[in-house]
């Protein structure tokens, strides 16, 4: 017995046999204890491949004051006004989430970068107003020191809309909303059309209201990353992932009138890091949801529609994605340089791109024909069958047009009313949201990121009042439509 | 002594020994009942002191300091609850482990007699410290906050090693009851100069002086709770402690030495209470107060006059009541908001009535409002130092003035105004805080009745 332990430790102990080989088990690995620490003492060593520091530099900080899920032109206005409008400089600390550097489906990018104040609700006129005064201004306002100024290329060619019969008294009430904010918009008559823009076909038009000041249209790309440099350079953090969880605590609260409410706040952002199993909790006190199309899931990962519906709880954020097309053409003997932005009473909308007589334009769908937005790919056919005709009836030089190219983009379509998301949720009490501009959200951005940084610094809106273009509105129903939805 | 200590650092066993549901019910109970018995301590002899034996004693000085340090122990436990329920219940008996270990080296500390033993548990208080730091704090930057907390006081400390050392050569003992009398004057050759730098410098970098404070704001921003209890109102009072003990040794070289710190003393009072003005994390904002009222501290020791040496012990136990029951309201609100950032949790009177009551205490006693003790000690120190040298007056003047403004405007931001809308659903204030204001501001408040008890081995 003795002689065969003392064989058994002399030939087969453990560091004998050689780190690694394993045969049979020995009396002293009986539960693979000593492989393991084997292992381990052998990662440590020299040329392992195991460091106690690990670098985490890739990583978003464990805790952020406001942490912005999405980081496209509507999140990173709102990180610069939230860093512009606080009080002591440097006391908020601002983190945004971008699960994609590239931006390759954000909506910012993909935008036809319009901007306009021809819009029938008067908050809307009002939020473009102030972003056409920022962008006119822009390097005043995201100026960086030893870095070049910014050029967004801003054509001031106005819009142009076109209205049948039907639309024409509807077009008139509009105008006077718009004058009253005090845009300049000016009416047309069919004659003045012609007399003014030759090309144009004016069968069918009975009202024409165009943009004489403060509309256009600019390069988003330009704007995204003048907003982006100016922000980093304000001390904002960027992380490159995408949020997963949030983890909230709740408290059932009884309201003034004695219902009994359930307050959620979330206290924990979980930041999954591309590519990887990796994942950050983010301390934060308060959210903005920014994430453009993708809102909605976000919001119910804030645990936002999970209840009976019909009731606060239950109600969804009504924001999801809907693929638009915009297709580019050539086209030699098409309308020259004072083209505006037509926008056509059948839906279709175009607009001079560049000095080589190169056209962008495109049309919305209509509930049924609504692509699939799985994925960006352009649907050719949609061209030739719902936006080349009434185009060619329009501008008649566009019947021997040549597509050059086309690309989808995604709108944040709010299916409710087609109008922005601006303000705290009423449960869900620390996040704040800024989506769900279907289409006219790159133009309302200064604006609308002010607005936010303004209700969650003061509490309350102070320049322009958004209130109606809060949450509540889902559950009580009051629509604030928007007619001129391109 | 060993009344305490035992009991103390059986509480150890307790704690690991107790059942899941106990924990913290055993462990704050008991470390109370410790505390009453050193009240007994309070009970001092005119100018001598309490010789317990032959390694500890007790005297008008420190028995204040001792109080303290066993008061807090039950408070930072009951402070340390809510962060810890989310730990595995090994961790948590591993945080209060913690505590009990640096309870029981700052009570020997206080009351050691030899110096050298002084020194070695002076140097061992970091060691739990520091554990508590970077493993409990709250961000990455905890590991900075730690490594510029130990190495500052370890160079600081280190020279000291070597003069105690050598003091002990030349004099035989470093006993401190028998070095009071064999003090003799030392002449301001070269080399006595280093001996008196090395002696101090310790204790300035632990106070901390302004120059060397630049581990503080750090440290307590990234301790968690019972850490930044700890620093504020104990650790920061060894600097204290020590400085009063040694200068015994160094007289009359104190005299053209103590310029310099002197100036970087009165100077730094301004400047970090000017800091404080422009903080925007709260934790940070007390952190340099706490640097602003040491600073008055070291002012008041290097002057070396009664009512000076009066000024400094009460600023002591003041200052360490108030900091402490600033991080424990800065702490509740940070358990609701999760953040610490003043700006985002505005108007919270409205909202938590009671809590704002212990804000506005806590507000009043750190501006020195009479007749608190904290208010006490700033007279003397103000009028020592008027007669040590005219001019003081006005920066000691200016820094009153800053330290109401901070004050109020950390009060003001925090309480008053619209709530944000974001905090509507905050927690109500539990009773456990509330006891634990309760129990920081009721000693403050009830030691302006009595302040002798207070004002050291001078009154």
């Amino acid at each position: 017995m003795l002689r065969r332990t003392l064989l058994l430790g002399l030939c087969r102990g453990p560091l004998g046999r050689g780190l690694g080989t394993h045969r049979g088990g020995s009396i002293l690995d009986r539960d693979g204890k000593m492989s393991e620490i084997k292992k381990k003492i052998q990662s440590i060593l020299p040329g392992g491949d195991w460091n106690p520091l690990y670098d985490t530099s890739h990583l978003p900080p464990e805790s952020s004051d406001v942490v912005i899920v999405g980081g496209g032109v509507l999140g990173l206005s709102v990180a610069y006004w939230l860093k512009k409008l606080e009080k002591p400089r440097g006391a908020i600390r601002v983190l945004v989430v971008e699960r994609d550097h590239t931006y390759s489906r954000a909506s910012t990018v993909l935008s036809v970068g319009g901007i306009r104040q021809q819009f029938s609700v008067p908050e809307n006129v009002q939020l473009s107003l102030f972003s056409i005064d920022f962008l006119r201004n822009i390097n005043e306002y995201l100026a960086v020191a030893d870095d070049p100024p910014l050029d967004i290329q801003f054509n001031p060619s106005g819009y142009l809309l076109l209205a049948s019969e039907k639309g024409a008294a509807i077009m008139e009430n509009n105008v006077k909303v718009q004058r009253q904010e005090g845009a300049k918009v000016c009416l047309m008559s069919p004659e003045q059309l012609r007399n003014k823009f030759p090309w144009i076909n004016t069968e069918g038009v009975a009202l024409a209201s165009y943009g004489m000041e403060h509309e256009g249209w600019f390069d988003p790309w330009c704007l995204l990353q003048g907003l982006r440099r100016k922000v980093q350079s304000m001390g904002v953090l960027f992380c490159h992932g995408e949020v997963t969880r949030f983890m909230s605590s709740s408290n059932l609260m009884k309201t003034a009138s004695g219902e009994e409410v359930n307050l959620k706040r979330i206290h924990e952002v979980h930041v999954k890091i591309d590519q990887s199993l990796e994942y950050q909790p983010v301390e934060c006190a308060i959210v903005i949801n920014a994430a453009g199309a993708w809102s909605g899931q976000v919001a119910e990962l804030a645990g936002i529609g999970k209840g009976p519906p019909g009731t606060l709880q239950g109600t969804k954020l009504p924001v999801e994605l809907r693929k638009r097309y915009v297709y580019l053409w050539h086209c030699p003997q098409g309308p020259g340089l004072e083209t505006p932005f037509v926008i056509d009473p059948s839906g279709t909308y175009f607009r001079r791109e560049g000095l080589g007589h190169n056209y962008l334009g495109g049309c919305s769908p209509t509930e049924e024909e609504e692509p699939d937005p799985g994925n960006l790919e352009v649907d050719h056919d949609f061209f030739q069958d719902r936006v080349w005709p009434p185009l060619a009836q329009r501008v008649p030089a566009f019947e021997t047009l040549k597509v050059r190219s086309a690309w989808a983009g995604y709108y944040d379509y709010n299916t409710f009313d087609q109008n922005g998301v601006v303000g705290p949720h009423p449960l869900v009490i620390n996040m704040y949201f800024a989506t769900g501009f279907s289409g006219h959200g790159l133009q309302q951005a200064p604006a609308v990121g002010r607005a936010v940084a303004e209700m969650v610094l003061e509490g309350h809106f102070q320049t322009i009042n958004l209130s109606s273009f809060l949450f509540s509105r889902f559950y009580s129903g009051e629509k604030v439509q928007e007619h001129n939805i391109i | 002594m060993l009344k305490i200590i035992i009991p103390t650092a059986m509480l150890m066993p307790m704690t690991w020994l107790s059942k899941p549901s106990m924990i913290w019910i055993n462990s704050t109970t008991y470390s109370f009942l410790i505390s009453l018995v050193s009240l007994s301590y309070l009970n001092q002899l005119g100018d001598n002191s309490l010789n317990l034996s032959l390694l500890f004693f007790s005297d008008s000085l420190s028995a204040p300091l001792l109080v303290l340090t066993t008061w807090l122990l039950p408070l930072m436990l009951m402070a340390s609850q809510s962060h810890l329920s989310k730990e595995t219940l090994a961790r948590k008996k591993l945080y209060i482990t913690m505590l009990i270990i640096l309870q029981l080296l700052l009570i020997m500390t206080f009351t050691a007699t030899e110096l050298i033993m002084f020194y070695i548990l002076f140097e061992a208080t970091l060691i739990p410290t520091l554990i508590i730091i970077t493993r409990w704090g709250n961000q990455t930057e905890r590991l900075n906050a730690g490594l510029y907390f130990l190495f500052y006081t370890l160079v600081g400390s280190l020279p000291l090693l070597v003069a105690l050392l050598y003091i002990q050569n030349t004099t035989g003992t470093l006993n401190f009851l028998i070095i009071q009398y064999w003090a003799k004057p030392i002449s301001a050759t070269w080399s006595n100069i280093f001996l008196w730098l090395a002696c101090m410098m310790a204790f300035m970098v632990k106070m901390p002086l302004y120059g060397l404070h630049l581990w503080l704001p750090k440290a307590h921003v990234e301790a968690p709770i019972a850490g930044s209890m700890v620093l504020a109102a104990v650790l920061l009072k060894l600097g204290g402690y020590g400085m009063m003990r040694i200068t015994i040794l160094l007289n009359p070289t104190t005299n053209q030495m103590a310029y310099p710190f002197m100036m970087l003393s009165l100077w730094g009072m301004i400047m970090t209470s000017s800091i404080c003005l422009r903080q925007t994390d709260l934790k940070s904002l007390i952190a340099y107060s706490s640097v602003s009222h040491m600073a008055l501290v070291i002012v008041a020791v290097l002057i070396q006059t009664p009512w000076s040496y009066m000024g400094a012990t009460a600023l002591m136990i003041a200052h360490g009541l108030t900091s402490s029951v600033l991080f424990c309201l800065a702490n509740s609100n940070y358990e609701r908001i999760h953040s610490r950032t003043m700006i985002l949790a505005r108007g919270l009177q409205t909202i938590l009535p009671l809590m704002a009551a212990w804000w506005l205490l806590a507000s009043l006693a750190n501006l020195a409002l009479p007749p608190t003790i904290n208010l006490i000690a700033e007279l003397f120190v103000v009028v020592a130092s008027f007669s040590w040298s005219n001019m003081t007056i006005t920066l000691m003047g200016t820094n009153i003035i800053i330290t109401a403004l901070y004050t109020l405007y950390m009060l003001i931001t925090t309480q008053r105004g619209k709530y944000t809308h974001h905090i509507k659903n905050i927690n109500p204030s539990f009773t456990r805080e509330n006891a634990l204001m309760t129990l920081h501001l009721l000693p403050l408040f009830l030691l302006s009745l009595n302040p002798k008890i207070v004002l050291g081995p001078i009154y």
